[in-house]
């Protein structure tokens, strides 16, 4: 009996054992990541401000951590997770005593905080993203205080609490101090610098090298053996990794279906052709991203906007599963608020669901106008929809020209809504036009500039009543979404204003915040609130499609599916 | 004598081509500059999921672009700069600007210079056997075909080839490699499916152009006397009729040669993926990026302008009667 415990425990042991430990994997090939959604823009990160560029640098350049597709936290140039002073002001970040620069030299503390003070603050360098790093103190603005500790530990100081400042620090990345004091107070010299624009300098910091990057056609890394998560596993487990540009598409679409390139990301309308395929395997993922029908309500919209109970009876008549059905093909969930689903802060139960049954019913819709005075009641008991003095109510919706999926939403609106009596004009115009016709705004008989967000008096040039747009939340904060839906919100383009949820955004970002319950609470009142609300009509959440050959492995298909892409390999 | 009035032309057209430059730099630097779109639009949508305080990124792009400081100011700076051989520096793809068009140049030309010589030679054929053979089987047939190739849109033939030749037959990768060396078989090989799609429309409309100035000079009086002289049909073709159909043909061949700056190219690159010269123009359009654009249309503008001055030149030898002075 003894000798079996032992037995039982030893398997145990060895189950943990590989359980636990990522097998090494042959190193072969060149990984090709096709793309249609246009070039980076500079390797110098610190002065970007598109995705793609991050997305280029973090091939060679590790953050401090990120997350699984459950967001549980992946440890990366971080020793470990940020600690977090019980009152909240204070972070305290770990590094990793194994980073080195491209020269051998350690990666410190102090290139951190370089980094942060030196750079990322400077009123030289332009840093796009200034504001993650700032805070309100006595109705000031001012800069959070970064220190070093010792060699691998830094902290970073705040004077008020923000919870979700964490995940501002984990997505820290470093600049060398000793080269980057070279073309310190320079911004042309920095912005040419022959080391940042070429990733000489990141070392084992990325599991990829630099290699070459031809504008409008590739990027191309290699494999980097002194990476430092790859120590014990010799990985990545690609030879090169490139990231090929396609201008259209289609074209993209082809290269994965002749087997050119290892991965692609699939339209909806093509996703069925491409699970057809047998040596290609799709994967259906959720994204950030989400559609919206905006309101227009400020004076030059239609003035039954204002109230809640048009939008809701608006919004009953807008079928979400049909618009996910038909334009999405398929690809979508049902929106509520702005905090999708793969959210830790998601709540699904007692949320008011517009647009799907039963909140999905043109009759409720239409007794919804009539009871704020916007339809008039026949003999036979037939409801009219109308303005206040009885003419046919007629909207204009105004989206940008040249994306199909926000054009097709504008015709199914349109359709949506005659079938309740309003008359949609659409108005498909290019997007410049759109943030400076349409969303930027000041107060009328003024001198004002422009801007996105100048009061409840300003207007918008152009008259507007319903917009279709695109925004993306992020998961773990969806409390940034304060500049659109916050009375103040620095892209509140349509003018809400509720000083309840004002107040709850503001809660979210205060110290009693710092228990997670609490602030699940308050995540959960605000989407409640909104969903009831409906400042906007949240439509869906899109959902991705990525394609790759079968013989890539090692993939866990999920909102952040790339987290581990270091270990993925080709059979 | 023919030298001196030849070399004067040549030095006025220069002088002249300078200050064209010069003018079209000044109304592209003040035109991409007072429009009323700002470099910040396209980063709007990144701030989204990120919350930042937009009128901050507006104001540290806006900076970071130079357009924070009065447009005078700019002009000078600009124009300092460029006397010292410095273009700018391009921030929709961090190098400089002249390198930038060094690096890219020459995947548009290759793919004009070879398009347009092969549908030159095809075209022009075809051309002149429809003139002769006017009205016959074979004319009509070219007559179709060329209006087939001039309505045909590139991009849609592009994608068709990719789909038939490099999908379907895997006989082509269905984008262009950049990673072949550009002197090789293999660069050829993988130029074959861009050529035709760029070289057909051209090809259909040499075509027209060459029956059509063949067709003219047929009907003239010096074929009838060169006719009646006795002289072979084939000098009367090859050396009377064409050397005069030729002319009108040279400048629009010459054209197409010079639209490598332009961007003539740009959608048949956008579809197979070329990095040559018309995608870094449009995406500098769109981009905002002020100096790539200055500087693409002020060395097209140049370009076009010597394009135009070696095809006057070209017709001083062709015809020995034409004189600029």
């Amino acid at each position: 009996m003894e000798k079996l415990k032992i037995l039982v425990l030893l398997s145990m042991i060895a189950i943990l054992i590989t359980g636990s430990c990522q097998v090494a994997q042959e190193t072969k090939g060149v990984y090709i990541s096709g793309t249609s959604a246009g070039d980076a823009e500079t390797l110098n990160w610190i002065l970007a401000a598109d995705s793609a560029s991050l997305g280029y640098v973090g091939h060679t350049l590790d953050s401090l951590a990120t997350y699984d597709n459950e967001w549980n936290i992946q440890l990366r140039c971080a020793a470990r997770d940020v600690e977090v002073s019980e009152d909240g002001l204070v972070y305290t970040v770990t590094i990793r005593d194994d980073l080195k620069w491209s020269d051998g030299s350690p990666v410190t503390a102090e290139d951190y905080v370089y980094t942060l003070k030196d750079l990322m603050f400077s009123d030289w360098l332009n840093y796009t993203y200034q504001s993650d790093w700032q805070e309100q103190v006595n109705d000031e603005t001012v800069f959070v205080t970064p220190e070093v500790v010792n060699k691998t530990t830094f902290t970073i100081t705040r004077q008020t609490v923000d919870p979700e400042f964490i995940y501002t620090v984990r997505n820290l990345t470093p600049y060398p101090k000793y080269i980057a004091t070279k073309y310190e107070g320079d911004i042309d010299a920095f912005t040419q610098a022959p080391e940042f624009n070429n990733l000489t300098y990141t070392g084992n910091l990325g599991p990829y090298k630099f290699v070459e990057w031809i504008r409008n056609d590739k990027f191309v890394v290699e494999r980097n053996p002194e990476y430092y998560l790859g120590k014990d596993i010799s990985a990545p487990y690609f030879e090169q990794y490139i990231v090929k540009l396609f201008g259209t598409p289609a074209t993209c679409h082809a290269a994965l279906e002749a087997g050119d390139i290892a991965y692609a990301g699939i339209d909806p309308p093509h996703v069925a052709k491409f699970k057809a395929i047998e040596r290609i395997n799709v994967y259906t993922v959720p994204t950030t991203g989400y559609l919206l029908l905006a309101y227009n309500l400020r004076d030059n919209g239609w003035e039954g906007l204002k109230q809640k109970e048009v939008r809701q009876a608006l919004s009953m008549a807008i079928s979400k599963e049909l618009l996910i059905e038909k334009v999405l093909f398929g690809f979508g969930e049902p929106a509520y608020s702005f905090i999708p689903k793969p959210s830790p802060w998601y709540v699904y139960i007692a949320t008011a669901k517009y647009g799907v049954e039963p909140l999905l019913d043109e009759e409720k819709a239409k007794e919804r106008l009539l009871e704020t005075g916007y339809a008039t009641q026949r003999a036979d008991g037939s409801i009219e929809v109308a303005d206040k003095e009885g003419k046919p109510l007629k909207l204009t919706l105004v989206t940008n020209s040249g994306n199909d999926i926000r054009e097709n939403v504008g015709h199914l609106v349109k359709e949506e809504l005659s079938a309740i009596g309003i008359e949609v004009e659409l108005k498909f115009v290019p997007w410049a036009t759109e943030l400076r016709k349409y969303l930027m705004n000041k107060v009328p008989g003024t001198e004002q500039e422009l801007g996105y967000n100048n009061g409840p008096r300003a207007v918008s040039e152009e008259p507007w009543d319903l917009m279709v747009m695109g925004f993306n939340t992020h998961p773990l904060s969806p409390s940034g979404q304060d500049v659109f839906y916050a009375t103040q919100g620095g892209l509140n383009f349509w003018g809400y204003s509720n000083s309840r949820v004002d107040e709850l955004f503001q809660r979210i970002k205060s110290e009693e915040a710092l228990d997670e319950g609490v602030r699940k609470q308050l995540y959960a009142e605000l989407s409640q609130l909104v969903a009831e609300e409906q400042p906007v009509n949240f439509l869906a959440f899109q959902l991705a499609n990525a394609g790759f050959q079968k013989n890539v492995k090692g993939i866990e298909p999920g909102i952040n599916m790339g987290y581990n892409y270091h270990l993925w390999y080709f059979e | 004598m023919k030298k001196t009035w030849l070399r004067d032309y040549i030095i006025k057209r220069l002088l002249l081509a300078i200050f064209i430059a010069w003018a079209v730099l000044t109304i592209t630097f003040v035109l991409v500059r007072v429009g009323p779109t700002s470099p910040a639009d396209k980063y709007l949508a990144n701030l989204t999921a990120r919350g930042q305080d937009a009128a901050q990124v507006v104001a540290a792009i806006e900076a970071r672009y130079g357009v924070d400081i009065p447009i005078y100011e700019q002009y000078i700076n600009y124009i300092v700069n460029l006397g010292r051989g410095d273009w700018g520096w391009s921030l929709s793809t961090s190098m400089p600007v002249m390198e930038l068009i060094k690096t890219h140049w020459i995947y548009s030309f290759q793919l004009i210079f070879l398009s347009s010589i092969l549908a030159a030679l095809i075209g022009i054929l075809i051309g002149i056997y429809s003139a002769v053979r006017q009205y016959s089987k074979t004319d009509y047939i070219a007559t179709f075909f060329s209006f087939i190739g001039i309505s045909i849109p590139n991009f849609w033939l592009g994608v068709m080839l990719i789909l038939l030749f490099s999908v379907k037959l895997g006989l082509f990768k269905t984008y262009y490699d950049t990673g072949i060396p550009l002197f090789s078989l293999a660069n050829l090989q993988q130029l074959i499916l861009p050529v035709i799609t760029l070289g057909t429309g051209m090809m259909a409309a040499y075509t027209r152009y060459t029956r059509s100035a063949m067709l003219d000079n047929l009907r003239k009086e010096f074929v009838r006397t060169a006719r009646a002289k006795g002289l072979p049909e084939r000098t009367v073709i090859g050396k009377h009729v064409f050397r005069n159909a030729i002319l009108p043909l040279i400048t629009i061949i010459m054209f197409d040669l010079g639209s490598i700056v332009f961007g003539g190219a740009y959608l048949t690159e956008i579809i197979f993926g070329i990095p040559g010269l018309g995608q870094i123009s449009f995406n500098a359009i769109f981009a905002d990026d002020y100096a790539v654009v200055v500087a693409v249309t002020v060395i097209s503008a140049f370009l076009i302008l010597m394009i135009n001055l070696i095809t006057d030149i070209t017709y001083t030898y062709l015809d020995p009667r034409i004189r600029y002075d």
